[in-house]
């Protein structure tokens, strides 16, 4: 079993889709399905193969290419992939997506089949230590709906009690399912519809979801909600100033691979990186930062350094 | 540049360049000290064009920085799944491998020679059966076709029964979608995805973090090693001293870090007779050697003594076989229950005892008390009293938050308990 193996290739995947297509296909075609599919340079190397022959797979008359492969094509499980799905089974929550009867089944199948890896070969020293209730049937049974209604691009009833104690009840569209490794828990990104009719973004905690009905109502427009996600960063983002001793450059810049970042040196040893944030990420990102103790230095915005400033003054205030 | 080419034989040269980028993002062509400004040239073009959407350009006053500008809030995909995607192979390899998959569809078993007369008469393609054998026993090691015995002849097949599951249970997809971003080797599950044309577009993961996948062919090895229970050598490069050492271990576990990103082997040394953690991004190669007979006994030995570890240390700084640590916080109740939430889920086993209204100690015994230094600062602003027998640790804490109170204007000074 190989992970580094051509079998995986970008190429093949342009090339199959390519392939499976029974109608002839012009070569502006074919450049057209690389220039979606392939790497940037892709182009350069496919094209002549498939025009010199080198590449038999298609059929040549006068300008049209036909492939040579029937309308059944389809490239069989690995074994590396076989092993990778029956490590999955043995996952916590593995049953929020499958039942009972669909992993015996699929257990079955794969009964030869020595697991990638087992889960006592890992061990997630920091993880919080309350994750969420994946054994919970009515937990189970929230997941599969919101699920659902994402699939079927519709509105839930959800009946939410915030980390705050206050009950919430709402129409949500259930735009993307949020999993943090950190927390062992899964967050629904939800957006609610305001008066103005713009989308408001809320993260709602799934073990914290008391009920969900389902509703007829379907998101008719095309959200972005990368969009809606960029707008509410900060204008100003973090702006650290990293000297780099005991390791701190590496520490900082693995430790921030997270957000979107962007890093300048400044001289032999001084580095300043801006990350952008919004203000769910706040006392997190904060917290992060101050972890690192004197090894950053934050430079701005105001905002954040009044924050670190404040515990830093409370601090010194406690004796 | 014309003996450019966008794909590449090995992983192990790519990994350090994509590493690099990913990672650090600033590194400008003069950085690169030890490469040759071709090479550079060349590694940057590739990078440039397997992760073009993601490639940013800043101009700077010695040249200019790419750099990767990734933010996983937005990912419905790890972008450097795509570095996976690039191995080269020949002309031969790419005809055969759907020309040999699509003739045996319909379920027939075939012998090589059979298989080479189809490929002439089906497809009008010319090749010597030795070939079509060595590729036919190469996808059978893969998993990709079956073979078994029929009289005296070898045949080989497709079973597509696991295919065939999936198309009856779709729901399976979205497990694949959120595992490929949430678990290991992600990159298998991304290679189902792309195979069966399914794209995420349900799960966002947090505090994961894309560049590991750039490991995960150091990580099989040393997974193969674990299942196996050998000894393995590896070959280890230091950042500090830029030298590259092997070391004899036996892999026992992999430590991972959900807030530091980093991952590390935890393996016995045998020399030393202690358990040590190295970190997955500083092994470039694993040899697998002979079995070790006390593995079970090893692990179990780890599995004890890491309830004492609160990171990847086993030894404390000092002599002592213990650092005992307390920390009293001052928490406004209930308001700010949560900071208690916090001490019980992110505490490991440490002891929350209730020492008079708003003030809670947490106390803990670990191996290395060093390692709880940045877990502590998180506290800073309700720290009442901070106290380890590693004294070390007590005025490290104490000098850094001075450092603090000084760089940002704060006037005052933090002391250390006395010595008793």
């Amino acid at each position: 079993m190989e992970l580094f193996s051509e079998i995986y290739n970008c190429y093949y995947q342009v090339l199959r889709h390519l392939l499976s297509n029974q109608a002839p296909v012009t070569i502006q075609d074919i450049r057209t399905g690389i220039s979606n599919e392939g790497f940037e340079e892709s182009m350069l190397a496919i094209i002549p193969k498939i025009e010199n022959g080198s590449w038999n797979l298609f059929e040549k008359e006068g300008e049209l290419y036909y492939s040579k492969l029937s309308d059944t094509f389809a490239v069989p499980f690995s074994n590396l992939q076989k092993s990778y799905l029956k490590a999955l089974l043995s996952d916590k929550r593995i049953r929020l997506f499958l039942t009972d009867g669909q992993i015996e089944n699929l257990n079955e199948i794969l009964s030869t089949v020595t697991p990638l890896w087992s889960n006592e070969q890992f061990c997630l020293y920091d993880r919080f230590a309350d994750g969420d209730p994946y054994d919970d049937d009515n937990y189970r049974k929230h997941f599969r709906m919101l699920l659902h209604a994402h699939r079927k691009n519709r509105y839930v009833d959800i009946d939410y009690t915030s980390p705050k104690g206050t009950r919430v009840h709402h129409y949500y569209f259930p735009a993307r399912i949020e999993y943090s490794v950190k927390n062992d828990m899964f967050r629904l990104l939800a957006l609610e519809q305001t008066k103005s009719g713009k989308m408001k973004l809320h993260t709602l905690n799934l073990n914290r979801i008391q009920s969900i009905q389902p509703t007829n109502q379907t998101m008719d427009s095309a959200i972005d909600l990368d969009a809606i996600i960029r707008a509410s960063y900060y204008k100003e983002p973090l702006k650290l100033r990293i000297i780099d001793e005991r390791n701190a450059l590496e520490r900082t810049m693995l430790h921030f691979a997270n957000y979107e970042k962007n890093t300048t040196k400044i001289d032999e040893d001084t580095y300043e990186c801006l990350i952008y944030y919004n203000q769910s990420m706040e006392t997190e990102l904060l917290i992060e930062v101050m972890s690192f103790g004197p090894m950053l230095t934050v430079l701005g915005n105001e905002h954040f350094l009044d924050s670190l400033k404040k515990r830093l003054e409370r601090q010194i205030k406690i004796k | 540049m014309s003996d450019f080419k966008e794909l590449v034989k090995s992983f192990p040269k790519t990994r350090e360049y994509v590493r690099d980028f990913f990672v650090y993002g600033f590194k400008t062509r003069e950085e690169f000290g030890d490469k040759s400004p071709r090479t550079y040239d060349n590694e940057r073009r590739r990078l440039e064009s397997w992760l073009a959407p993601y490639v940013r350009k800043d101009y700077v006053k010695n040249g200019s920085n790419i750099s990767l500008a990734i933010d996983s809030n937005l990912l419905d995909t790890n972008p450097l799944f795509q570095v996976w995607k690039t191995k080269s192979f020949t002309d031969n390899d790419i005809v055969l491998h759907f020309l040999i998959l699509d003739l045996l569809q319909n379920g027939d078993a075939l012998t090589a020679e059979e298989i080479t007369n189809e490929l002439l008469l089906t497809y009008d393609v010319l090749f010597d059966t030795q070939t079509v054998r060595r590729k036919c026993n190469a996808y059978e090691k893969e998993g990709l076709l079956n073979k078994k015995k029929d009289g005296k002849n070898i045949v080989y097949f497709l079973d597509n029964s696991l295919m065939n599951w999936f198309s009856e249970n779709s729901n399976i997809l979205d497990a694949i979608s959120f595992y490929q971003m949430a678990e290991c080797f992600g990159i298998v599950g991304n290679t189902i995805s792309d195979q069966l044309d399914f794209h995420n577009d349900t799960f966002r993961i947090k505090h994961s973090f894309s560049v590991h996948t750039l490991e995960d062919e150091i990580l099989f090895a040393l997974i193969n090693a674990m299942n196996k229970k050998v000894r393995v050598n590896l070959l280890l490069k230091s950042a500090k001293k830029n030298t590259v050492t092997d070391n004899l271990c036996i892999p026992l576990q992999i430590f991972t870090s959900t807030r530091t990103g980093r991952r590390f082997l935890c393996c016995y040394i045998e020399k030393s007779k202690r358990f040590t953690c190295m970190r997955l991004d500083n092994i470039k190669n694993v040899t697998l050697l002979a079995p070790a007979p006390d593995y079970d006994e090893l692990r179990n030995s780890l599995d004890k003594n890491r309830i004492f570890a609160w990171g990847v240390s086993f030894q404390s700084e000092n002599d002592s076989r213990l650092d005992k640590l307390t920390m009293q916080i001052q928490v406004v109740e209930p308001a700010e229950d949560y900071i208690i939430n916090r001490l019980k889920k992110e505490g490991r086993g440490g002891t929350i005892t209730r020492i008079s209204k708003g003030i809670y100690q947490y106390e803990i015994e670990v191996f290395d008390s060093n390692e709880m230094l940045p877990w502590l600062r998180t506290f800073i602003g309700r720290i009442v009293s901070l106290e380890c027998t590693n004294k070390a640790v007590e005025r490290r804490f104490y000098r850094d938050l001075n450092t603090m109170y000084k760089r940002y204007g704060i006037s005052g000074e933090a002391m250390p308990p006395q010595d008793t």
